[in-house]
């Protein structure tokens, strides 16, 4: 029965949202009500997992483990940013809302956008060990960029002025090609995990051999 | 119950690609049919992957990507944790750490259970660690630095990452460079998958992610199945083809017919 029950509940939930897409009737509102089921679910997924964090770091402040003021900061941050957001949705009055939401834009949006920029840095040097000429396909790709970077920079325009039309021709044509191709295949293939899923046959995310 | 306008197509689309997939399932189970698929480099790699971490005596990152359980990246998020399984049983064979890095709350009971029972097939439920699968952070970038800050302080020998990824994909895997891990990744994520193959040593392009968990198993349903997304995407080609002649005849009979 533990394997049964939720093959069966993935069944019957997965065809009423699929076909709520196409029929109107009360497939709409049945599948309108699992939605909200889903956020239930969800909201206790958060606390197990909030609980699974608690733990791990707990135990690591609680036996001083190397790194053990990052475990302290976490669960500081995890408890202030807890309590202060319940205060501001049971109706908190203007104050803590806004400390509230000066938690968000001050702390999280800055280090968020700090993670971002990284990026740029890792695209760099991520570029240079990929075009390196280790092989023939490599040296495609790396004349592809180095074409694409000059026509889609303003001096390469003015070194030939075909280089844009190549760039162009480049992004639209084997590079749109190799993407729908990529695309469709991708689609075909997660409709069929979907359908395996949906019909129990692909068992996997239980746990256990199939 | 009426069906909505325009949704014709996809629900025949629909229903003839589960039919198709069927057959194939049915055709393969009963031994009528044997599928074989193509050798692929990504998945035979984790075995060596899993092995050099033995050597190291350090343990294997696995991500199953940032997706949930839930949405409409959740068969790539399945797809990673079919993976997870696999890789779960090869380090409990070799007797190594791994470290499962989880984002999405809903992902998170399901990685746990995957590779607690994992240990257990493999005979070694001790190996099992309160922090083998680590909830993280459900912001994104909060959890990108989670990952890149256990790949550096753990030193990973070995990072594998199976599933839907973002912006985060190419902060992993020059994490996972920098610390010299080899890297295994697979995603469906169209804007990702230059990331990965850019940083990373091996890389499952688009479907071949969805076909890991059928390679690895061979199991005969799997395999039937991805033979018959094959059919399917024959079915798609010829479309396009035809539609391509259609269209430059000026002829938009087949592009008409889809829209309904």
């Amino acid at each position: 029965m533990r394997r049964e029950v939720p093959l069966i509940i993935t069944f019957v939930v997965g065809v009423i949202v699929l076909f709520a897409n196409m029929f109107e009737g009360p497939l709409q509102a049945w599948s309108s009500e699992l939605t909200g089921w889903l956020i239930i679910v969800s909201a206790f997924a958060v606390g197990l997992a909030s609980v699974n964090l608690f733990r791990i770091h707990g135990t690591a402040l609680m036996r001083m483990r190397p790194g053990w003021f990052n475990s302290l900061a976490l669960i500081v941050a995890l408890i202030v940013f807890a309590v202060i957001g319940t205060m501001a949705r049971l109706g908190g009055d203007e104050k803590i809302n806004n400390l509230n939401q000066n938690l968000y834009d001050s702390i999280i949006g800055p280090l968020g956008a700090a993670m971002f920029a990284m990026l740029a840095f890792y695209v760099a040097s991520a570029a240079y060990r990929a075009f390196r000429m280790r092989s023939a396909e490599a040296t495609v790709m790396l004349i592809a960029a180095i074409l694409t970077m000059i026509g889609k920079a303003p001096i390469g325009e003015l070194i030939w002025n075909k280089f844009p039309v190549i760039a162009e021709w480049l992004i639209d044509i084997p590079n749109t090609a190799g993407q729908r191709a990529i695309m469709i295949g991708a689609a075909i293939g997660a409709f069929a995990t979907s359908l395996r899923i949906l019909l129990g046959l692909e068992r996997g995310h239980l746990g256990g051999a199939e | 119950m009426s069906l909505i306008p325009n949704t014709a197509t996809l629900l025949v689309t629909i229903l003839t690609m589960a039919a198709i997939a069927l057959v194939g399932i049915n055709r393969s189970k009963s031994g009528a049919w044997t599928p074989t698929i193509r050798r692929l480099a990504g998945l035979d790699a984790i075995e060596e992957a899993v092995g050099r971490a033995t050597e190291m005596g350090s343990p294997v990152h696995y991500s199953p990507g940032i997706g949930a359980a839930t949405d409409d990246s959740a068969p790539q998020t399945f797809a990673g944790l079919e993976v997870l399984g696999y890789v779960t049983q090869l380090t409990a064979k070799y007797n190594t750490e791994i470290i499962v890095t989880i984002r999405q709350p809903n992902v998170f009971p399901l990685a746990q259970e995957i590779v607690r029972q994992g240990y257990m097939t493999a005979g070694r439920p001790d190996m099992f660690q309160e922090d083998t699968v680590q909830f993280l952070s459900n912001e994104q970038f909060a959890y990108a630095a989670g990952v890149m800050g256990i790949m550096n302080r753990r030193h990973v020998a070995a990072n594998i990452m199976m599933g839907a990824f973002w912006a985060e994909s190419l902060l992993f895997a020059e994490a996972g460079a920098q610390v010299g891990a080899i890297q295994v990744a697979g995603t469906a994520a169209m804007g990702q998958i230059p990331f990965f193959v850019a940083a990373c040593d091996y890389t499952l392009i688009g479907e071949e992610l969805y076909a890991a968990g059928a390679y690895l198993s061979q199991d005969r349903v799997k395999l039937g199945s991805i033979a018959a997304q094959d059919i399917v995407k024959g079915i798609a080609m010829v479309l396009i083809f035809v539609g391509s002649l259609l269209a430059t005849a000026e002829i938009d009979f087949l592009a008409n017919l889809l829209k309904k």
